[in-house]
């Protein structure tokens, strides 16, 4: 069943419409790949679907509800987490701050006085663990290099615990044994139910990891082939 | 001789007070408020408007004066919000400026020009805090208070959320965190510790003038905290302690006594231009501008 | 006929306001930060002049020059001493805006203890008729000249800009710096001399307002804060820009405090500011 719908979405900036009249559906559990030229409006769809940017014409409709004039953090609970085309994390805090900062009580008022904090430090070191950096836990961030940061920020979608997840370029500059480590990564979350939305310029990993791609400028989504030898 | 240090503990006391409550806002949440001390000045104006006129409780007097400087910032920040980096300097300086010309303005209850004089030092519970060494106490006291608060804040999760919100306000809110309600609250929190330290001050001093409130007295409370350095609570405190003790330390070198105060805002300015240009982490911070 | 005078009022504080704006703008679009320290350059030239010609007795006109080059001289020592280590450390905007705040504290904390706190009117002592009269209406000779000097100094600036190779250069700083230095402009040499020329006239400005209403150490901030709020509502960095906003401001304080008292024009002032960063922080003319 779709768990994503965009219908007739469009948005344009100034004389350029990247997104235009756009409609599709996204299934729950499945792995989307976006293509495209540099520029051609793959980050302003994931804007779009996240809530970064408002649409000027269409809908987003998440899990039934349509949510495109929300606000972003409101679709962020409804359970959408993304990356961003640069890595984008918390410079002046450890790597350990860096997870719990996301993962923890969204209430102002909740999060004064937490309590639970042994269940969000638990989930953080999985997280962690998972993508190798929890002997950097009390590491200041600033200090990662550019292959650890974008391994952070799957640190932190994979802590979110969210169920639709935007990746926008996670293999963009990152060395061949980290990709396997993220594709594997992106594998176990598909095996877990969740929907995972990403950007990339790589082909061959487009072709490894999706059951459907969307060409961006493009109307549809096409399934993605697989001889039987791969899948 | 005793007289004078206890004088200058309280000194340094009170603006120490101010110094925490801008950390939370400037150094955790990295919002460049420049309004601190119009925050300040409203709890000053409350208690003196309220004892002289009404003659009320100090202890009544100092929650109200927290409420009014609470209020203030609320409708303020919800402006400020908005805003981000310089602009977000800008408009606080603004309100500072705005805040002061309602002090100087508006006779019928500030006084205008003329300050409010004949403010009484508290007496509660039976005891009277008149004496030098007993109202310092009382400073000491509500600086602990607002101290130990403060820590709860930024070792709690709201406070890992509002270094983020520092950090990269876009990204937090893509994780679920609805950042403006976040730094709503702390705005409020900081202010109305401001507003606890403007009735201290006034009470104190017995007497208040718009002066105080200018808005180079807020470039003074930010360079207390960029000294000591942003994000850290102690610093606050050993950058309040500084700024006040080097000044005297210079009067007391041969110069007259009348240059003082500006004596005091030359070494902060020397100061604050020289941290940006060799140390802008302060002392012990852990945040660079 | 009380309009006339409003009028009038309002285009003289425009005129005050618009070249505190013209150096500032001048400066912000090669920097693009909030430079609080220019309200220090205008302190200066005031009370430069006012120790050459009044403490020092050395003639008047040879002190406006003498005032009008030691500011000029100051803003690109300023600029070489501190904010050109900051721009090769690549600091941040908040770094400094908080460092032109220090400079702004430590020029008017020395000056204050050079020349007291005390409220000077200049131009008691030079024996010219202050006022001359138009329409009916009495109006200081030194405020004719501000109005003059800003559209001077305006039309000054936009030729500079738009017909120098210093001017070509400026502006391709205001656009790129990296790119600047790329196709070979000498960028921090440029920022320098756009430094010496944005506090000249904001020395010049000091010595004008101290003939019309008078000066005090602490003036700088305020007239600083009127400066940048003329910037912001004509758009920061943009010259023509500053002159429509200082106009606007003049404007809209003098008609607010006629139904209002006076005192509340700074409250007015900045209202005006919070506006327009709210709704329209790129001001009124596109860059």
């Amino acid at each position: 069943m779709a768990i994503i719908e965009i219908n007739n979405l469009s948005k344009n900036f100034g004389g350029v419409r990247p997104i235009d009249n756009l409609s599709l559906k996204i299934n729950k559990g499945t792995i989307t790949g976006i293509i495209g030229r540099n520029g051609s409006g793959k980050t302003t769809l994931m804007d779009l679907i996240s809530g970064m940017v408002s649409a000027d014409a269409g809908a987003v409709i998440i899990d039934g509800k349509i949510m495109n004039d929300k606000k972003p953090w409101t679709i962020a609970r409804a359970g959408v987490a993304r990356t961003f085309q640069t890595t984008r994390i918390f410079e002046q805090m450890t790597v350990m701050d860096n997870i719990l900062a996301v993962i923890a009580e969204k209430n102002v008022f909740a999060s004064l006085f937490e309590k639970d904090r042994a269940h969000y430090l638990k989930r953080a070191k999985k997280a962690l663990m998972r993508v190798g950096l929890l002997e950097k836990e009390n590491q200041m961030a600033s200090k990662l290099s550019y292959g650890q940061r974008r391994l952070l920020e799957i640190a932190r979608i994979l802590a979110s615990d969210a169920r639709i997840i935007l990746l926008d370029e996670p293999f963009s500059g990152v060395h061949p044994a980290m990709i396997k480590i993220v594709a594997e990564i992106l594998q176990e979350m598909k095996n877990q139910g969740k929907t995972i939305i990403f950007i990339e310029h790589n082909i061959g990993l487009v072709r490894q990891l999706c059951d459907n791609l969307l060409f961006i400028p493009g109307k549809r989504l096409l399934p993605v082939c697989r001889p039987r030898s791969e899948s | 001789m005793a007289d004078y240090f206890i004088h200058l503990a309280t000194i340094i006391g009170v603006w120490a007070i101010l110094a925490v409550s801008l950390e939370l806002v400037v150094g955790y949440a990295g919002l460049p408020s420049l309004a601190q001390i119009a925050f300040c000045g409203i709890g000053a104006y409350t208690v003196a408007v309220l004892s002289t006129v009404c003659g009320a409780n100090f202890f009544v007097s100092i929650l109200a004066a927290m409420l009014a400087a609470g209020v203030a910032s609320f409708l303020i920040g919800i402006v400020l919000n908005k805003f981000r980096g310089d602009y977000y300097a800008l408009g606080s300086l603004g309100f500072n400026v705005i805040i002061f010309s309602v002090f100087l303005n508006w006779d019928e209850v500030t006084n205008g020009p003329l300050g409010i004089s004949g403010i009484f030092r508290p007496e509660f519970f039976g005891i009277d805090f008149y004496g030098g060494i007993s109202f310092l106490i009382l400073i000491l006291l509500v600086l602990g208070i607002v101290f130990v608060i403060s820590q709860f804040i930024v070792n709690s999760s709201f406070g890992r959320v509002l270094k983020a919100i520092r950090e990269d306000e876009e990204v937090i809110q893509a994780f679920g965190y609805n950042t403006s309600f976040f730094k709503s609250v702390i705005f409020i929190i900081s202010a109305a510790m401001a507003g606890a330290a403007g009735g201290l001050f006034a009470s104190y001093y017995t007497f208040i003038d718009p002066t105080s409130f200018r808005m180079m007295q807020s470039v003074f409370v930010l360079a207390i905290i960029i000294l000591g350095g942003l994000a850290n609570l102690y610093g606050a405190i050993a950058g309040s302690a500084f700024l006040i003790i080097l000044p005297e330390i210079l009067r007391f070198s041969g110069f007259p006594t009348d240059t003082a105060a500006q004596m005091q805002q030359l070494v902060y300015g020397l100061i604050l231009v020289l941290l940006m240009l060799f140390r802008p982490q302060g002392l012990i911070g852990e945040y660079k501008l | 006929m009380e309009i006339i005078w409003i009028i009038i009022n309002s285009i003289i504080a425009s005129a005050v306001y618009g070249l505190v704006a013209l150096g500032f703008n001048l400066a912000y679009g090669a920097t693009k930060f909030f430079n609080l320290a220019h309200g220090a350059m205008v302190v200066i030239g005031g009370y430069i002049f006012y120790g050459l010609s009044q403490v020092l007795g050395i003639n008047p006109g040879f002190s406006v020059f003498a005032g009008v080059a030691i500011t000029g001289f100051t803003g690109w020592l300023v600029d070489r001493l501190i904010y050109l280590p900051l721009r090769r450390k690549k600091a941040s905007n908040m770094v400094f805006l908080v460092a032109s705040m220090g400079i702004l504290a430590v020029i008017q904390s020395i000056v204050a203890m050079v020349f007291t706190n005390q409220f000077r009117l200049l131009g008691l002592n030079i024996q010219v008729s202050p006022a001359i009269v138009i329409c009916g209406y009495s109006i200081m000779r030194v405020q004719l000249l501000m109005v003059i000097l800003t559209l001077l100094i305006m039309t000054g600036l936009a030729l500079l800009l738009r017909m120098t190779l210093f001017g070509k250069a400026v502006r391709a700083i205001s656009d790129d710096e990296e790119v600047a230095k790329m196709v070979g402009i000498d960028t921090d040499r440029v920022i320098g001399q756009v430094f010496f020329i944005g506090s000249a006239i904001a020395g010049l400005s000091g010595i004008l307002i101290g003939f019309d209403t008078g000066m005090e150490p602490a003036m700088g901030l305020g007239l600083l804060f009127k400066g940048v709020i003329a910037s912001v509502i004509g758009g920061v960095g943009n010259i023509y820009g500053g002159i429509a906003g200082a106009l606007m401001l003049g404007f809209v304080e003098n008609f607010g405090i006629w139904k209002l008292s006076s005192e509340w024009k700074d409250a007015i002032a900045f209202s005006i500011l919070i506006i327009f960063l709210l709704f329209r922080p790129q001001g009124i003319f596109k860059k």
